[in-house]
């Protein structure tokens, strides 16, 4: 496992591109893009549908595979990782809150945050320790063997961004986190996300089309076909 | 261990329901292996539990003992190819009898000599030492033929007394005594005055030392082409009848033995199916895809051992009973046989669910623009 640099950036991206190949043609779903994240800083990532946000989110998290260029993720250079690598950094050193399916449906809320300590280090106590200090910070202690189908959409969200801390990583990445939910809903979950993440100093990509969600970041970045705005 | 168990816990009706259906199954082919057991020691036991390594038909006889008819020249003919070896007449007759009051055909089995032909192992009490005694089937001690009971045989009334019991000594699924080869004769002459003293029916051979049972059948025939000289495995296994029950139950096993697999492979594909999206959100936040197989196979071995742990308990009393003149019994080799089988089989039906549980792309999870699931 790497060591990983406590003063590199949580993000780095030089150069990163993602092209799709198609039948006729190929689709540029990212072009050149360049995007520094620093350790606890909060990044909007706004921009029209299909302009290449969650193609970003899911290089800069190891999901994906980039066309070119060099992803570095809390001093890792991630560019050249086998998909077991991959998988690997993505259990260590990431958190994800997807746009759609987030939680495990026969898995109850509590269960869903240690799924994490589950398919990685199996530390046991320390994990359900974890999982039941953030269940209690997220406003969920009394819901925690609540199934996800017993749940509001927000108290949902809730377990999703819990879900993404369990592993204390580097970077967090929330794909849309409020777009299921109404605004006040939505306005409450991006103040909980801005208070978990200043406490704990991660940095956090937040991916909207709502420019007023954008309040919380410490910056927004505008993409638009692909192209990020410096 | 983690997923799979809540999985299961969570979806326990669906679960349950597989492994009952499983445990369905494994009663079902356990209660088959015992019936064809039963089934085929009710018909040959007689031979296969009789003392004499080597028994000798009249090829015209077609390796049935009462269709063999073995007469002076050929019985000489026998008793020189084993030089050395003990040579004993069997005869065997189909009789009418009365036992504890009632009319029913049984079968008599004559031997001149213990350790040629003779029943093995007895249950209880002895082997005759006398005229009118005999050893009987212990299958039918309840209908008469416990030790004590005098059996009639018709219509001459030659009374036969039970002095023991011995298991699996049924031939063609009929109560049947061994005695003394003299008694069988007077059987014979009871019923009809005017047989005579009927030639034995077939020969029971004990090789000279030194000789194997199956070189001294191959002698044996060597010496004469009307002589089907059988060791006693192969006298029991030949007889006509035999290789076709075990033809049909062979087939009918190798039927479970495609439905179990089927029935938990289709299982598992369509619950992977079902919960792709859950895989997929686990593959995306790091599970290893040997985990997640792990996770299945554990399921997998959890309802086939469930199924086999319900099938063996249904099993374990009936398998006890008898039914008819059809002893049943608990057959450990096939119990385990069967388990160890249907583990395998059933691991090996989860192969196409744990391929596509490998195959699932971490990227699904992203939703959105053009990945929406
Ligand atoms: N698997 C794929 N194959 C081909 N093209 C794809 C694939 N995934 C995404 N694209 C294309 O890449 C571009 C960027 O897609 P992406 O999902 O990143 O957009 P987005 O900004 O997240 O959109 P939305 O706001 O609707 O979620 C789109 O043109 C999309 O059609
Ligand atoms: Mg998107």
């Amino acid at each position: 496992m790497t060591v990983t640099d406590p003063h590199a950036p949580a993000l780095r991206l030089e150069g990163v591109r993602k092209v799709y190949p198609m039948a006729d043609g190929e689709v540029v779903a990212l072009e050149r893009a360049d995007l520094t994240v620093d350790r606890g800083e909060i990044v909007a990532l706004v921009g029209p549908s299909g302009s290449g946000k969650t193609t970003l989110c899911s290089i800069a998290g190891g999901i994906l595979r980039a066309s070119g260029g060099t992803i570095v993720v809390g001093g890792d250079d991630i560019s050249g990782y086998s998909p077991k690598q991959l998988t690997a950094f993505r259990r260590r050193a990431v958190g994800f809150v997807f746009q759609t399916v987030n939680l495990v449906p026969f898995l109850t809320a509590r269960e869903n945050l240690l799924v994490v300590d589950e398919i990685g280090a199996r530390t046991g106590a320390p994990a359900r320790a974890r999982a039941d200090q953030l269940l209690e910070e997220l406003g969920l202690a009394d819901r925690a063997k609540n199934l996800p189908s017993q749940l509001s959409g927000g108290q949902r969200q809730r377990v999703a961004i819990g879900r993404a801390l369990m592993n204390d990583p580097t970077l967090v990445l929330f794909d849309e986190p409020t777009s299921a939910l109404d605004s006040k809903l939505g306005r409450q979950v991006m103040e909980l996300i801005r208070s978990e993440m200043t406490a704990r100093g991660i940095a956090a990509i937040v991916v909207t089309h709502d420019e007023r969600i954008t309040a919380f970041a410490d910056r927004t970045v505008h993409i638009s076909d692909g192209v990020l705005d410096a | 261990m983690f997923l799979a168990l809540k999985e299961m816990r969570r979806a326990k009706v669906r679960f349950t329901l597989l492994m009952a259906a499983v445990g369905l199954l494994v009663f079902l082919i356990l209660f088959q292996q015992s019936l064809q057991n039963g089934l085929i020691t009710a018909f040959v036991g007689a031979v296969r539990n009789q003392s004499a390594p080597v028994l000798v038909y009249s090829v015209d006889g077609r390796r049935v003992i009462q269709g063999s008819v073995i007469g002076p020249e050929l019985e000489a003919q026998v008793r020189d190819a084993v030089a050395g070896g003990r040579v004993g007449r069997i005869g065997q007759g189909t009789f009418t009898v009365t036992a504890d009051d009632a009319l029913s055909e049984a079968t008599v089995l004559g031997y001149e000599e213990e350790g040629l032909g003779s029943p093995t192992t007895l249950v209880t009490g002895r082997l005759p030492q006398g005229p009118g005694e005999a050893v009987a089937s212990a299958a039918d001690e309840a209908a008469g033929f416990g030790v004590g009971d005098v059996v009639r045989i018709e219509p001459g009334g030659l009374e036969v007394r039970v002095v023991g019991l011995a298991d699996d000594i049924q031939l063609n699924v009929a109560p049947t005594l061994f005695v003394a080869y003299e008694t069988y004769l007077d059987a014979v002459r009871s019923r009809n005055p005017d047989a005579g003293t009927p030639p034995p029916n077939v020969l029971a051979v004990e090789p000279a030392p030194g000789i194997s049972a199956g070189d001294t059948a191959a002698l044996i025939n060597a010496a004469s082409d009307d002589l089907d000289a059988l060791t006693r495995a192969d006298a029991a296994a030949k007889t006509p009848g035999v290789a076709q029950v075990q033809q049909s139950f062979r087939v009918i096993f190798l039927l479970y033995g495609l439905v179990v697999p089927l029935v938990t492979g289709l299982f598992f594909l369509i619950v992977t199916f079902q919960k792709a999206p859950s895989l997929t959100l686990l593959r995306a936040i790091g599970a290893p895809a040997g985990r997640l197989v792990a996770a299945l196979l554990v399921q997998v071995l959890l309802v086939v051992g469930g199924g086999l742990a319900i099938g063996i308990g249904l099993y374990a009393p009936l398998s006890v009973q008898r039914i008819g003149g059809i002893t049943l019994r608990f057959e450990t080799a096939a119990v385990i046989g069967w388990s160890i089988a249907l583990l395998v089989l059933g691991t090996a039906s989860s192969v196409v669910s744990a391929r596509r549980v490998v195959a699932i792309d971490p990227a699904a999870a992203l939703g959105g623009t053009g990945m929406d699931r």
